[in-house]
């Protein structure tokens, strides 16, 4: 097997002529290896000389992991950042500290979820327009939640219809939405659930607007040495099974080959990251 | 006394909605009365059972037929809800007779399909339906991860929203929100600081905001009672007897680090007494492989440890493990009549 590093850093070191986009949001259904992919991104992305910070929206990462492949990890907290944020418009740190310790606030907060994601995406596209190198990967929640994360700015958009916040949001979006700043991809794995729920997804960021997205196919067991180089009757029944499945959901996914991602056979998450890692510049 | 409830959680991709229909077909086809919900927004249960797509929040009876294979000519008792917020609001207006207080656009946003608002609103449906007493037994399918924990802090979150902090606001705005509240002027004065919150709120999302937002408290407030029926559902899953739970895991996935997470974060709402399901395992199908190549060697060894490595940590952290097989169909039906096969074999007492 060839050594991934070597293999990424010698052969991906042009992205000059690839659009890089400031944002790469990876969602899809649970289990599909959002976080591998995420990661494998970000590898590459840092490989290729890019300046580039990794965050997850909804889980604790693992920092052990993120330190062994060395990718800078983004530390946001909601409470923290919407302090400052609404500090700055009110021109005061004390008061917005003040507000959101009061019992009012804080349950408030807590008791819309949106609210505090929509803060985060704030600040996450803050420091993208303060930093033109910047790439960032978002681990992104999976799709129910993803488009809870979407839709939230849309939704506090019509709450508030006027005022500073509002203004913030038009800004937001102007920014989201412009040209070659946001792709979003869609990972799925080569199941009918998998891929229906990635269907949806994307049927669903549409009618938000977001046009950027791809799709990509995750752990395919058919594409794994061992098996794409085996003829069936020296394979055994329930793996024939499985390649029999993935090979009717990829007819249907209809995806280019470079889209399509092998099963890696390890055990160990930094392994299959940095075998992956070469493979994501179909995705960028 | 017979148990009310039995949740199903875990991390994403694992198969918790296909066990959970498993599970309620199973205990069906013993004669009990079920109700399948489901809170993941993604909705899976809607594809595993074949549901119509529609957020109306009504339930729908899964007809006997679409298992036939499993059940046989039995009748069986299995309704399935897919949870809408806005419809749960809806009910709750219609038990207080507050539909038109709640009748707000801030409420209405919220309580869209992806407001963010199905965590709290499930606490409230489920208790709503295990007063109801129309089933012997509630399967609940949950959210994936951390959504889980947002599910059971539900409760708690729903408490400290009706906190008596609350109160003050409406004496600030001199609205009256019940018979035995007294709203005074001088109150509003002395109120320790909510004027100067709200008017801090004004400058950032402009005055008309601050009034609807005034008016969609207050439409919550008078619904309070419905919403904290919701606490004695958060009581009840401390009671061993009163629940099972079910924490799912996949070989397919080496996440046994987050099982045990969701573990301990739920330790602090639910009682210890759960299982957990190992799903997917592929266990004869690997020993009966005899690899042809040094490649298909080095796949059969990965697969073989992975399995091994989470059947390991799960005996270790868990009392009672159960495994499931891997369901090699491609019909969402077939895998749930294989898994409640397997379900019946161990039949965990409720």
């Amino acid at each position: 097997m060839k050594d991934p590093i070597s293999n990424s850093s010698s052969q991906h070191s042009t992205p000059s002529n690839k659009l890089i986009r400031k944002l790469y949001v990876v969602t899809g259904k649970g289990g599909v290896g959002k976080t591998s992919l995420a990661l494998s991104m970000a590898l590459h992305l840092k490989n290729s000389g890019r300046k580039v910070f990794y965050n997850s929206f909804d889980h604790t990462p693992d920092h052990q992991l993120l330190k062994s492949l060395d990718i800078p990890y983004l530390d946001l907290d909601i409470v923290d950042s919407a302090k400052t944020y609404m500090g700055k418009k009110l021109k005061s740190q004390t008061i917005a500290s003040w507000i959101m310790k009061t019992p009012f606030f804080h349950s408030l907060f807590n008791m819309i979820p949106g609210l505090g994601m929509m803060i985060l995406l704030g600040q996450i596209i803050e420091l993208l327009e303060d930093d033109p190198e910047l790439t960032i990967v978002l681990d992104s929640p999976a799709s129910g939640h993803a488009l809870t994360m979407f839709e939230s700015s849309h939704n506090f958009r019509d709450m508030f219809k006027t005022g500073l916040i509002v203004d913030d949001i038009d800004r937001m979006h102007r920014f989201i939405y412009g040209e070659g700043i946001l792709k979003t991809v869609i990972a799925c794995l080569p199941t009918q659930m998998a891929l229906t729920e990635g269907t949806e997804l994307l049927e669903s960021l549409k009618e938000l607007k977001i046009e950027d997205i791809q799709l990509v196919s995750n752990d395919n067991y058919h594409l794994t040495p061992g098996v794409s180089d085996s003829s069936e009757k020296d394979l055994p029944n329930f793996l024939i099974k499985k390649v029999e499945l993935e090979k009717e959901v990829s007819a249907k996914l209809n995806l280019q080959d470079n889209l399509l991602l092998a099963h890696i056979p390890t055990i160990h998450k930094k392994e299959v990251i940095e075998a992956l890692s070469p493979s994501m510049e179909g995705l960028l | 006394m017979s148990k009310r409830i039995e949740i199903f959680c875990g991390t994403g991709g694992v198969g918790k909605t296909t066990l959970a229909t498993a599970r309620a077909l199973q205990l069906a086809t013993c004669g009990k009365k079920i109700l399948l919900i489901t809170i993941d927004p993604a909705k899976r249960l809607k594809e595993v059972l074949s549901l119509p797509d529609d957020d109306s929040g009504q339930v729908h009876r899964v007809p006997a037929q679409q298992f036939k294979e499993f059940c046989g000519e039995r009748e069986i008792h299995l309704d399935a809800l897919l949870m809408s917020p806005k419809s749960t609001m809806e009910r709750m207006g219609k038990e207080q007779g507050t539909l038109e207080d709640l009748d707000n656009p801030i409420i209405k946003i919220l309580t869209r399909p992806n407001g963010g608002m199905n965590e709290i609103m499930a606490t409230i449906e489920v208790q709503h339906y295990l007063k109801s007493g129309d089933y012997d037994l509630i399967i609940l399918d949950t959210p994936p991860g951390k959504h889980f924990i947002d599910f059971l802090v539900s409760s708690k979150k729903i408490n400290s929203f009706f906190d008596k902090t609350f109160i003050e606001i409406f004496k600030y705005v001199g609205k009256s929100i019940g018979k035995s509240e007294k709203t005074g002027l001088f109150q509003m004065v002395v109120s320790s600081g909510v004027k100067k919150l709200l008017s801090y709120l004004g400058k950032v999302t402009g005055a008309d905001f601050v009034d609807t937002f005034i008016d969609a408290i207050i439409g919550l407030y008078k619904t309070k009672d419905s919403f904290l029926e919701a606490l004695r559902f958060q009581e009840n899953l401390k009671i061993k007897e009163f629940s099972n739970w079910f924490l799912v895991t996949s070989v397919e996935q080496q996440k046994m680090e987050e099982a045990q997470e969701m573990r301990e974060g739920a330790l602090q709402f639910m009682h210890s007494d759960s299982y957990l399901g190992v799903n997917k395992c592929l266990g004869p199908h690997l020993s009966d492989w005899n690899p042809s190549s040094r490649e298909q060697q080095t796949l059969k060894d990965s697969m073989r440890d992975r399995e091994n490595r989470l059947k390991e940590a799960a005996g270790k952290s868990f009392d009672k493990v159960l495994e499931f097989p891997v369901v090699l169909g491609a019909s969402p039906n077939q895998h749930v009549i294989e898994l409640a096969r397997a379900f019946q074999d161990y039949d965990p007492p409720v």
